[in-house]
């Protein structure tokens, strides 16, 4: 399969500010990706998997251009981000929780905004407010503000408006936090219906069983470097995958 | 260019759909100008035209004669006090002062006879002024009293006149309006246009920060300059509708205050200068919102975007100010080349009826550059992460 996703040594270092020094005792900076290298081939749903403060969520915000890598350089859909980021703007779906909607306006709103902002046309708009509105059951609020939804009908509707331009590449962080347990299977069923779809899915998560229901190939990320990396049965082996997981995270943290 | 008006359009359907901004923003500053300047002028104009009435006690031939002297030239419009001959006991009439009538003029006995050129102070005679301070109309007929009596004791050594048989004000009252709307204007107009852009860009700019939905725009292929663009014009286009409703206030409100009709002082300025005053004012508020967008951007939060505009708030009213202080200054074009204070003095020199083309030319082409250079920083500082997510 070809590649659809690739990361080559990326390097990515944050100034902390007074407050967060005291978290860190009194470090000026913190590396949160130490060269990550890895790669998702296309049509399969790769899983980030590593604690907070691991460098999930900064290699994801690196793919999806919203921050630049300091070093390395990485690839989406062939473009590269440090480059192309506007061509690669175009071929994702990015989701993420630091992702808001403005909550003034209703779902029906948004979706038709962000749709002409991707370059859509209002019928376009039309057809796939119909099909991704109907699928999550968004019509029922759909002239609602979003400032008058419950969270879950707002990530729907974030979910939603991420994937309105039909991308062939989704990125998702942590797409099921803070969801009930209704909203959640609709989410990782739309996830296997995207891969059925033939999309490529990034996600990233440590929820060890959303990984073992969808994921391919799993990287396991602790303190920015890739600790091991491979499709989902050579990483477990024999154990479960929460104790493969706490195994690579001992002999990574502790050296043995 | 799609981008940009799909940016604006959702601009104006967040302000537009919020019925609370529209009121606060649009329709409350023009409504209390208006209020607020023409109780104002209607308090200034009762005090002007209301006739005071001073009782004289034991008067003086020489002071009446003055007084017939002074209504005949003033004509039907008057002197503006009625002086009466008081009668009866000075204890009584002081009881009355401020409630019967406004002020007591007390001469001394002989009055005129004691009236001697070059008399030492001592043995000059007096006339005494009794009035209620707390009552105004009282405090006013004590100055207008003493004003006169004060011009006629100067008068005395007869040397010469001033403005008696010759001489006066040239000035028509058109003129004397624009010397006042041209003192007055410049100074409420950027204040106003400052107000709108303090009402609406750091929310734009600092609270889609805050709220975490700049990123959802950030990740659509949208050019960053798009963005900035798009935000910047409505944002303008939306101060200066509120900069417009002030300004409507006080136009309509203005006349109480300068004197003369609305008709009149709409009447005292040519449609070229009225175009004029609209691209100045444009041109100020797209400064303005640019400035104040630029300085959101670099804070986290609204309340932090709001506090870093109070600065920039004051310097712009401090130029707003040196029109007032100065009017419009003869100032060489080199000068209209610093922003803001160019608008300032350009809207001086149109309300005072000295429009220099060149001098709007200047300032507006160099408020252009500015503008473009300020949208470009701008649109860098919507690429930097350490701007864009330093929250």
């Amino acid at each position: 399969m070809a590649e659809i996703i690739r990361a080559e040594n990326v390097k990515k270092t944050f100034t902390l500010t007074r407050k967060q020094r005291l978290l860190e005792k009194g470090a000026k900076k913190k590396v949160a990706l130490a060269g990550l290298s890895f790669s998702a081939n296309e049509g399969e749903i790769y899983g980030l998997l590593g604690p907070n403060g691991a460098g999930k969520t900064t290699m994801l915000r690196i793919l999806a251009t919203l921050i630049r890598a300091d070093e390395g350089e990485a690839y989406v859909a062939g473009k590269s981000v440090m480059r192309d980021p506007a061509g690669v703007r175009a071929s994702i779906g990015f989701l993420t929780s630091e992702l808001r909607l403005e909550d003034f306006f209703t779902p029906a709103y948004l979706f038709g905004f962000f749709g002409r902002l991707r370059g859509m046309d209002d019928a376009a708009i039309a057809r796939r407010r119909e099909e991704l509105f109907s699928k999550f059951g968004i019509d029922s609020f759909a002239e609602v503000r979003v400032r008058d939804l419950s969270t879950g009908m707002k990530q729907k509707v974030s979910l939603v408006v991420s994937i309105i331009h039909d991308p062939p590449v989704v990125i998702f962080d942590e797409p099921t936090n803070g969801l009930d347990v209704l909203t959640a299977k609709v989410v990782t069923d739309f996830l296997l219906e995207l891969k059925g779809q033939g999309k490529s899915i990034l996600l990233s998560t440590h929820i060890f069983s959303l990984v073992e229901k969808l994921c391919d190939r799993v990287g396991v990320i602790i303190n920015g470097r890739m600790a091991a990396e491979g499709a989902l049965a050579e990483v477990r082996g024999e154990q479960s995958l929460e104790d493969a997981f706490f195994d690579i995270y001992k002999r990574e943290v502790t050296g043995r | 260019m799609k981008n940009v008006l799909t940016v604006m359009r959702k601009e104006f359907a967040r302000f537009f759909g919020d019925k609370r901004l529209v009121l606060g923003t649009l329709i409350l500053p023009g409504l209390l100008i208006f209020v607020l300047y023409t109780l104002m002028g209607a308090a200034f104009t009762d005090t002007g035209e209301e006739t005071l009435t001073v009782r004289v006690l034991a008067p003086s031939a020489s002071f009446a004669a003055y007084i017939d002297a002074l209504e005949t030239a003033a004509g039907e419009e008057g002197i503006g006090i009625a002086f009466e001959t008081a009668e009866g006991d000075e204890e009584a009439l002081l009881e009355e002062v401020g409630e019967s009538f406004d002020a007591l003029l007390v001469f001394d006995e002989g009055f005129d006879s004691l009236l001697v050129p070059g008399a030492p102070a001592a043995s000059r005679p007096n006339v005494a002024i009794y009035y209620d301070s707390a009552v105004t109309s009282s405090l006013s007929a004590y100055n207008a009293a003493a004003q006169l009596l004060e011009s006629w004791e100067s008068g005395m050594s007869g040397l010469f006149n001033i403005n008696v048989s010759a001489g006066g004000d040239l000035s028509t009252a058109e003129e004397a309006r624009a010397s006042y709307y041209a003192m007055l204007l410049p100074f409420l107009i950027l204040t106003f246009l400052y107000s709108g852009c303090m009402g609406l860009a750091p929310e734009s700019i600092a609270g889609e920060k805050e709220r975490g939905t700049i990123a959802t725009l950030l990740v659509t292929p949208v050019r960053r300059s798009e963005l900035v663009v798009g935000k910047i014009v409505s944002l303008s286009a939306l101060s200066a509708l509120s900069a417009l409703s002030s300004f409507i206030g006080t136009f309509l409100s203005l006349p109480r205050l300068a004197g003369g009709s609305i008709g009149e002082t709409l009447a005292a300025y040519s449609v070229g200068q009225y175009f004029a005053l609209l691209a100045v004012m444009l041109s100020a508020v797209l400064l303005i919102v640019s400035l104040i967008s630029i300085v959101s951007a670099f804070a986290r939060t609204v309340k932090e975007a709001s506090a870093y505009s109070v600065p920039l708030m004051i310097l712009v009213m401090l130029v707003g100010l040196s029109s007032m202080i100065f009017g419009a200054a003869d100032v060489p074009a080199a000068v209209f080349l610093i922003p803001v204070y160019n608008c300032a003095q350009v809207l001086a020199e149109i309300f005072s009826m000295r429009f220099s083309a060149l001098h709007l030319f200047v300032t507006l082409a160099s408020d252009l550059v500015y503008i473009v250079l300020l949208v470009w920083v701008l649109a860098r500082m919507f690429k930097s992460e350490k701007v864009i997510f330093n929250n």
